[in-house]
């Protein structure tokens, strides 16, 4: 054989349950991040393009802090730096709310092209007919948005999901943390690092055609229409 | 009653709106003429709050737009319609029509849409109460523009050239429609370069020039001979309308 060792997933078996619950961490933590990004990226959205400009400012202040930092410095400003003046919530929750904000404000920036580029006339129609701004938002602007902007959302997510994997460098043993743990500890790297390939490859695939199938689904009367 | 008095309104250093006086009292039809740019829609505009104005004031029912408040009464009164629709494209036709009335009169859900189909089923569109904007023709959107307007039960209904972006057919069907509503009573302010069909159904013609309201009269005397016609201005307007 030589100097390689042979190709042998088999290896692996004993570290599956282990590589699993690391699996479901990682899944746990993007599924409350999006939520959390979504959520955020909504109200800073909405506060962008409000008419108070003092709203507006706070939130293209916040937009242009966590884009321009390396995630990987935030997490570890949340994690290493706040508990020294006394902020401590451990690493899931640390990672969950740091993903959140970083992802939150690149969720703004699509929401926010998205609101811009409804058509001014459709907004009046919903002002005349005396529904409330904040009926206006939820039953009529974040519908268009989500229409239009489902696809660039889709990337910001999947995004998300690839920097969770930057969640290991806080103690936290999701899926790359736990891959880390089986590599070492049973010196086969090639194969374990194969499966977290394909594992983030795969995950981020069925999420792309569940991003696919929405904007389907939302744009279904332009399809029939053969528009889209 | 609408009552607009001395209404001023300007953008920048253009005057679109100098001065207008006009009442509009229940069961009329008042159709706005006048070239384009003579501040027509500005007009409607500023009776459905959507300009502010920058002198005089609208009332409708006598809730003054300008006032915050009584703009959500006023609004609840009238119904504009558009020129270009503005239907909310991620809806089908029925929920078009049905939102206001479950957001803004809190209608149960289910009465709200069953009146909205039978608002739709009035105008000839029964077959298409689901469909999407995007997969009606112009005459169908701007007919289910005007059911969204009708199932607020406004009592005024105010129209912005809505059949501009139409082809004549569409057109007819559109008119057909306003026609009806007219001898059903139904009080209107309609923007329009149709004038032919303003004649048939106003009771009264204002016509608009550089953004003063140069007359105001029963439909009969403003294409009298010694009426409006014997104006030089509205006979212009009216010889060029008809040649397009």
């Amino acid at each position: 054989m030589g100097c390689c060792l042979a190709f042998d997933l088999t290896i692996l078996t004993p570290h599956i349950p282990f590589l699993l619950k690391g699996a479901v961490l990682t899944a746990e933590a993007c599924v409350l991040a999006l939520a959390g990004s979504l959520c955020i990226g909504m109200i800073v959205a909405a506060l962008v393009t409000s008419a108070s400009p003092v709203l507006s400012r706070i939130a293209y202040v916040y937009v242009d802090i966590f884009r321009s930092i390396p995630f990987i410095v935030q997490l570890f400003f949340f994690f290493y730096g706040l508990p020294e003046i006394g902020i401590y919530v451990g690493a899931f929750t640390t990672g969950v709310i740091a993903l959140s904000i970083a992802g939150g404000a690149f969720t703004s920036d699509v929401i926010r092209s998205g609101i811009l580029s409804i058509d001014v006339g459709i907004l009046e129609a919903a002002e005349v007919s005396g529904l409330s701004k904040p009926v206006i938002f939820r039953k009529i602007v974040m519908p268009i948005v989500l229409r239009t902007s489902v696809r660039p959302l889709g990337s910001v997510f999947i995004n998300l999901i690839l920097t969770s994997s930057i969640l290991s460098t806080i103690t936290l043993n999701e899926l790359t943390g736990s891959a880390k743990i089986v590599a070492s500890d049973t010196f086969r790297p090639f194969e374990i690092y194969v499966i977290l390939l394909v594992a983030y490859a795969s995950l981020t695939y069925l999420v792309s055609l569940g991003i696919g199938a929405l904007h389907r689904y939302l744009n279904r009367d332009l399809m029939t229409a053969g528009v889209a | 009653m609408i009552s607009a008095r001395g209404v001023r309104k300007s953008f920048g250093a253009a005057t679109v709106l100098d001065g207008i006086d006009l009442d509009v009292h229940g069961g009329e039809v008042v159709s706005i003429l006048g070239s384009s740019g003579s501040g027509k829609s500005t007009l409607i505009r500023c009776m459905n709050g959507l300009e502010k104005l920058d002198g005089g004031r609208i009332t409708i029912d006598d809730f003054d737009v300008s006032r915050q408040k009584e703009l959500t009464e006023a609004r609840k009164r009238s119904a504009t319609v558009f020129q270009l629709f503005n239907l909310y494209p991620h809806m089908t036709a029925v929920q078009n029509v049905a939102l206001a009335p479950v957001e803004v009169l809190k209608t149960p859900r289910k009465q709200a849409e069953a009146e909205a189909r039978a608002l739709l089923d009035s105008v000839g569109l029964s077959a298409r109460a689901d469909a999407f904007p995007s997969q009606l023709s112009g005459g169908q959107r701007q007919r289910v523009g005007i059911c969204r307007a009708l199932a607020m039960k406004p009592r005024y209904l105010l129209l912005d050239e809505i059949t501009s972006a139409l082809d004549p057919e569409m057109t007819a069907d559109v008119l057909g429609i306003l026609a009806k509503l007219a001898r059903e009573g139904t009080t209107m302010v309609f923007v329009t370069h149709e004038i032919e069909f303003a004649r048939t159904i106003s009771s009264r013609i204002v016509f608009l020039d550089k953004g003063q309201l140069v007359v105001d009269l029963p439909t009969a005397e403003f294409f009298a001979a010694d009426g409006g016609l014997a104006m030089p201005r509205i006979a212009q307007f009216l010889s060029k309308m008809r040649k397009d």
